[in-house]
């Protein structure tokens, strides 16, 4: 690693203004974080790119080049567009409540109410949990004869729900499960901002004799805004992501109902071997990827003027 | 999702939040005096604490069902009459059954290993390099800078499939370094400890460097100790991060002698079959590390959350 | 499922052999060993051999016993056992960690999967002269299953068993509607024709009291599939899937064979809407007193009924053909193979394969022939009553794409819930199923 002590360049100027006039050794600083970064990082990035050019499997032979022939196949493929849609829907249920859940949550923990720390232990604890952990969890909640849920649903006299193996829920079971799972963090995001809400405000306010339903609509809330859009932001693409519980709650189905793009790429490239084509997938669903940041940060911007 | 993640985030942006300031359970709030105060109205409060209550029961009856499935014995747990107290009791043959079998306890270990690695590598491979960026100047910086900056916007979903190639070549699918090295590089932890170097005064370091300190000495020995909340807040975010990787270490790992606790006991099974009592067990065993320290530590980690979490923004 | 563990410790992965595995690769990890990959394979006991199934619940425990039976025939050798989960999972795995060059020794596989092992390079060849040495050889198995072990002129496969597609019935409704034979066989003249099978079907309804045959197949990912290509087989129908496409199959005896299918499960005589275990508890608790389903299930259904009854699969369409799969030992692909480790697995292979009479209280025939000769075999009952369905077995087609755990019987058993569940006409099934095998043959082999 560095030794800067070695280094020519680092001899102290007495009287020099400032530190920074001292040069090489940074690189040699910033030199592992470079290596990293380039071999996994900028190397997977352009090998990806190569691979989605070529046929390369998960077989022992060798890849030949066949130009864009993965990308017109993928723009093509109705299961990846399909693939795309879960995505996009999953982002859109997820998020939602994801959003608006933290923020109530936030709202009435920061009212002040006695019991503080269960209150952030018990919202908050989920997020800690190994997706191993809540997918085994939630199988067991979501059993169709011996699971909670359906017991519960039973001693109210309700049908039985096919939570995953029912087309028309299983995605809307796998959002309740990411809901309870992750919902801590942006309810944690959300209290931090509550509390860096100036006191001067309020105490304006006070004055006037605003009540406290004027006080949360006229300060709390317009406050909160630029953090919330700061969070859906972050949400979103958090959302777009998803793979984890999906895969071990559902494998993606029921009849493929609930399978996200990324689960889409492994499945592709390596439950059907084609590494190649699984790559030009991914970089479909990285243009995705990009395009939401992209639309979100003119967003942003245009909000900040 | 969120939780596993290499805290891959949006864009930074050049506007910034007002910074975030630590997240502290006043003295106001404890005497339920919050700028939020629901005022005198006795109604509010009740209903606001029902609200909660509801909200917190609902979400800790997940958990307290399955250490209530974890204790019982498997006859119990599947038993589609008795489904809510055990007839025969509790047991702690389903936790003695899977500690026994022996593979938990080495998951836990593989995983307290690797997001140990993990996050030692990260942290201090970061924070050099965020020093590189905010305090020293070379030829590149700025270009490798933005490089970093916009590495961000990578989601590591889409490189799997690369890295898995990328292994093989290496011949190192299989292996510790296979699971730790893809999972090292941070840009967003470079951005945000670059940016905190930033914010710290340069008055300590010249001090230093008239004392004829070098860069390794000023980074280690002067910013290094100023900046320790928040490379415990980087710290334990990556930790976190990779304690709750899901995607990479089950793409990279076959042998269920490397597996990650999240990958183990998701992907190995048992051979007599589904029994609910062990599974829960298992799972009780192993949310229980994170859990534990998060009691104790709740105050550090809900910061780590809070300056972290936003990626720097 | 048997839910009793067995008295004697499970070969599974011990803790010392983990613990020292972990620190061992960790040593390496942290050492200057770090890039050179030394990985936990190398770490393992000189003495053990690892095997991957993908057996749980009842097969699982009897798996273990086989692997203690086997002990004397292997002696200093241990087996360990990881079991992954059932399906595209367990296959998923298996393909990684072969392509690592980091796998088990030895893996247990569909013979149906093979065409999508041995000629990518994933799986390595046998040594036909190590197992002879051990008393294996190509005469001990059924021309049917070894023939589909071959590649290229060498040996992928070693067959443990064949488990056909039967039927299942409990003896007392089924002698009431008069479909047993004297000697208490099912009486397969009755099943000889559609016309009779669903007749049959209805006279099972009224002795029952409620279904007459259980058929659990609903988002299934195999159960429609196997039921259909049995019975497409037996109309003479072939599948001739060249590479590249277009598949070459006879569009109306499919779509006979669907409207067969739907007019067994249209929800008059028996249940319309059951999923695999609803069918299988259907039939359990005797809401139906017969059930298609494979014969894996028979410790289930015995539990059930002691003397519950089996057959193999009626000849509904004129050619006898049973479906069925054959689970079998394959050698994931190494690099360099350790010629001493090898030989340890042929002959761990060779000991279980021995150990087959134990395979067979699960139901499954044993693939290695003097096994199924004893006179032990022939008093298990009712497993010598569908022995014979080992003549006319039928094997999904040998392509990359098909077999046991695939996306492809995922996607033709999607289509035939269309017909039966949803009402999409039989013509129309079979053009939909033939469109999604044009799909799978349009995609380039990984061959």
């Amino acid at each position: 690693m560095s030794s800067p002590h070695a280094s020519p360049h680092a001899s102290p100027r007495p009287g020099a203004p400032s530190v920074r006039r001292s040069v090489p050794p940074g690189l040699l600083f910033a030199l592992p974080f470079l290596i990293l970064f380039a071999m996994f990082l900028l190397w997977p990035l352009g090998q990806g790119l190569w691979m989605s050019l070529t046929d390369t499997s998960l077989s022992v032979h060798d890849p030949a080049f066949i130009g864009v022939d993965n990308f017109t196949e993928a723009l093509q493929d109705t299961e990846m567009w399909r693939s795309l849609g879960h995505t996009v829907w999953f982002t859109l249920i997820s998020t939602v409540p994801l959003v608006g859940v933290a923020l109530g949550l936030a709202l009435l923990v920061h009212t002040g109410l006695p019991g503080q720390w269960v209150w952030r232990l018990a919202f908050f604890a989920p997020y800690l949990l190994p997706v191993g952990v809540v997918s085994l969890l939630w199988l067991w909640l979501y059993q169709p004869d011996l699971g909670l849920y359906n017991h519960l649903l039973g001693s109210l006299g309700l049908d039985q729900v096919g939570w995953l193996s029912d087309e028309s829920v299983a995605m809307w079971a796998i959002a309740l499960t990411t809901l309870w799972w992750t919902v801590g963090f942006n309810f944690l995001l959300y209290l931090a901002a509550l509390q860096s809400i100036p006191d001067h405000l309020y105490e304006a306010s006070a004055i006037d004799g605003a009540g406290a339903w004027r006080r949360l609509w006229s300060i709390t809330l317009p406050q909160l805004s630029r953090i919330t859009v700061v969070i859906t932001v972050l949400q979103i693409l958090a959302s777009l992501k998803v793979f984890d519980q999906v895969y071990l709650l559902t494998k993606g189905g029921p009849n493929g109902s609930t399978r996200p793009v990324v689960e889409y790429i492994y499945d592709v490239g390596f439950t059907g071997y084609r590494l190649g084509y699984a790559s030009a997938i991914s970089y479909v669903f990285f243009t995705l990827v990009l395009v939401a940041s992209a639309t979100q940060y003119a967003a942003l911007r245009r909000r900040e003027k | 999702m969120t939780s596993t993640d290499l805290p891959v985030r949006t864009a930074p942006t050049p506007q910034t939040l007002p910074p975030i300031r630590e997240l502290r359970v006043r003295r106001a709030a404890r005497r339920g005096q919050t700028n939020l105060t629901l005022g005198n109205s006795r109604l509010t409060r009740v209903l606001a604490l029902a609200a909660l209550t509801v909200m917190a029961v609902v979400w800790l009856l997940p958990m307290a069902w399955a250490l209530l499935t974890a204790f019982k014995s498997e006859a119990d747990a599947s038993s589609p009459t008795h489904w809510f107290w055990p007839q025969g009791g509790f047991t702690l043959d389903g936790f003695r059954t899977v500690w026994e079998r022996g593979d938990l306890p080495l998951w836990m270990l593989n995983s307290l290993f690797i997001s140990t690695a993990v996050t030692v590598i990260t942290v201090l491979v970061s924070a050099m390099a965020g020093y590189a960026f905010s305090r020293t100047r070379f030829a590149g910086r700025r270009w490798l800078f933005l490089l970093t900056v916009a590495a961000v916007l990578v989601p590591p979903q889409i490189l799997i499939v690369p890295w898995f190639r990328q292994m093989l070549t290496l011949n190192l699918l299989d292996t510790y370094a296979a699971v730790i090295l893809p999972q090292t590089v941070a840009p967003v932890m470079v951005f945000i400890l670059k940016k905190h170097f930033d914010s710290l005064p340069h008055e300590l370091e010249e001090a230093a460097r008239i004392d004829g300190a070098g860069h390794w000495r000023i980074f280690w020995s002067v910013l290094l100790p100023l900046s320790r909340p928040m490379l415990a807040a980087v710290a334990i975010f990556v930790f976190i991060g990779a304690w709750n990787n899901f995607l990479w270490p089950f793409v990279s790992t076959s042998d269920p002698t490397l597996m990650t606790l999240p990958v183990g006991i998701t992907s190995v099974k048992d051979a007599y079959g589904i029994q609910y009592a062990q599974t829960m067990a298992s799972a009780v065993l192993a949310a229980l590390p994170l859990v534990v320290v998060f009691m104790f530590f709740q105050r550090h980690i809900v910061k780590s959350v809070a300056t972290t979490g936003l990626g720097g923004q | 499922m048997t839910g009793m563990p067995p008295p004697v410790g499970p070969p599974r992965l011990t803790r010392r052999r983990a613990l020292t595995g972990a620190l061992a690769s960790g040593a390496a990890l942290l050492g200057a060993g770090a890039l050179s990959g030394c990985g936990s394979a190398q770490a393992a006991d000189a003495s053990t051999v690892r095997l991957w199934d993908l057996f749980s619940g009842a097969d699982g425990g009897l798996l273990n016993d086989m692997v203690r039976a086997a002990g004397p025939d292997m002696p200093g050798t241990t087996i360990e056992r990881t079991v992954l989960e059932w399906g595209p999972p367990y296959y998923t795995k298996l393909a990684m960690a072969s392509a690592g060059g980091r796998g088990p020794d030895v893996a247990v596989a569909h013979m149906s999967r093979l065409a999508g092992y041995a000629p990518t390079g994933l799986v390595d060849p046998w040594d036909l002269d190590v197992l002879a040495e051990y008393g294996i050889g190509p005469a001990d198995f059924a021309d049917t299953l070894w023939s589909r072990a071959q590649h290229r002129g060498r040996t992928y496969a070693i067959p443990l068993d064949t488990h056909p597609f039967i039927v299942f019935f409990h003896p007392e409704p089924t002698a009431e509607a008069g479909l047993l034979t004297k000697d208490g066989t099912l009486d397969a003249e009755a099943f000889s024709s559609p016309d009779r099978f669903l007749a049959a079907g209805r006279e099972l309804a009224k002795a029952s009291g409620k279904h007459g045959i259980a058929f659990g197949y609903v988002n299934d990912p195999a159960q429609g599939w196997r039921l259909f290509y049995g019975l497409y087989r037996q109309t003479g129908g072939t599948l001739h899937l060249p590479e590249g496409g277009p598949a070459e199959v006879d569009e109306d005896r499919m779509a006979e064979v669907i409207a067969f299918m739907a007019k067994l499960t249209d929800g008059r005589v028996n249940s319309k809407r059951l999923d695999y275990y609803s069918g299988i508890a259907s039939f359990a608790n005797r809401q139906a007193a017969m059930t298609l389903s494979g014969e894996w299930e028979l410790g289930t259904f015995r539990a059930a009924d002691k003397n519950v009854g089996a057959a193999p699969f009626p000849t509904v369409f004129g050619t006898p053909a049973v479906y069925a799969d054959s689970h079998s030992f394959v050698l994931p692909h190494r690099p360099d193979p350790d010629p001493e480790r090898r030989r340890r697995t042929h002959r761990a292979v060779a000991a279980l394969l021995k150990a087959g009479q134990i395979w067979a209280t699960a139901g499954h025939i044993p693939a290695y022939g003097p096994v199924t000769r004893t006179r032990a075999y022939a008093r298990l009952q009712p497993q010598v009553h569908y022995a014979g369905a080992q003549d006319h077995v039928v094997l999904d087609p040998s392509v990359w794409f098909a077999g046991s755990g695939s996306d492809f019987q995922t996607a033709m058993s999607q289509v035939l819930q269309q017909a039966l569940l949803d009402g999409l006409a039989p013509d129309r099934a079979a053009r939909a199923m033939v469109r999604r095998l044009n799909t799978f043959l349009s995609k380039p082999s990984p061959a």
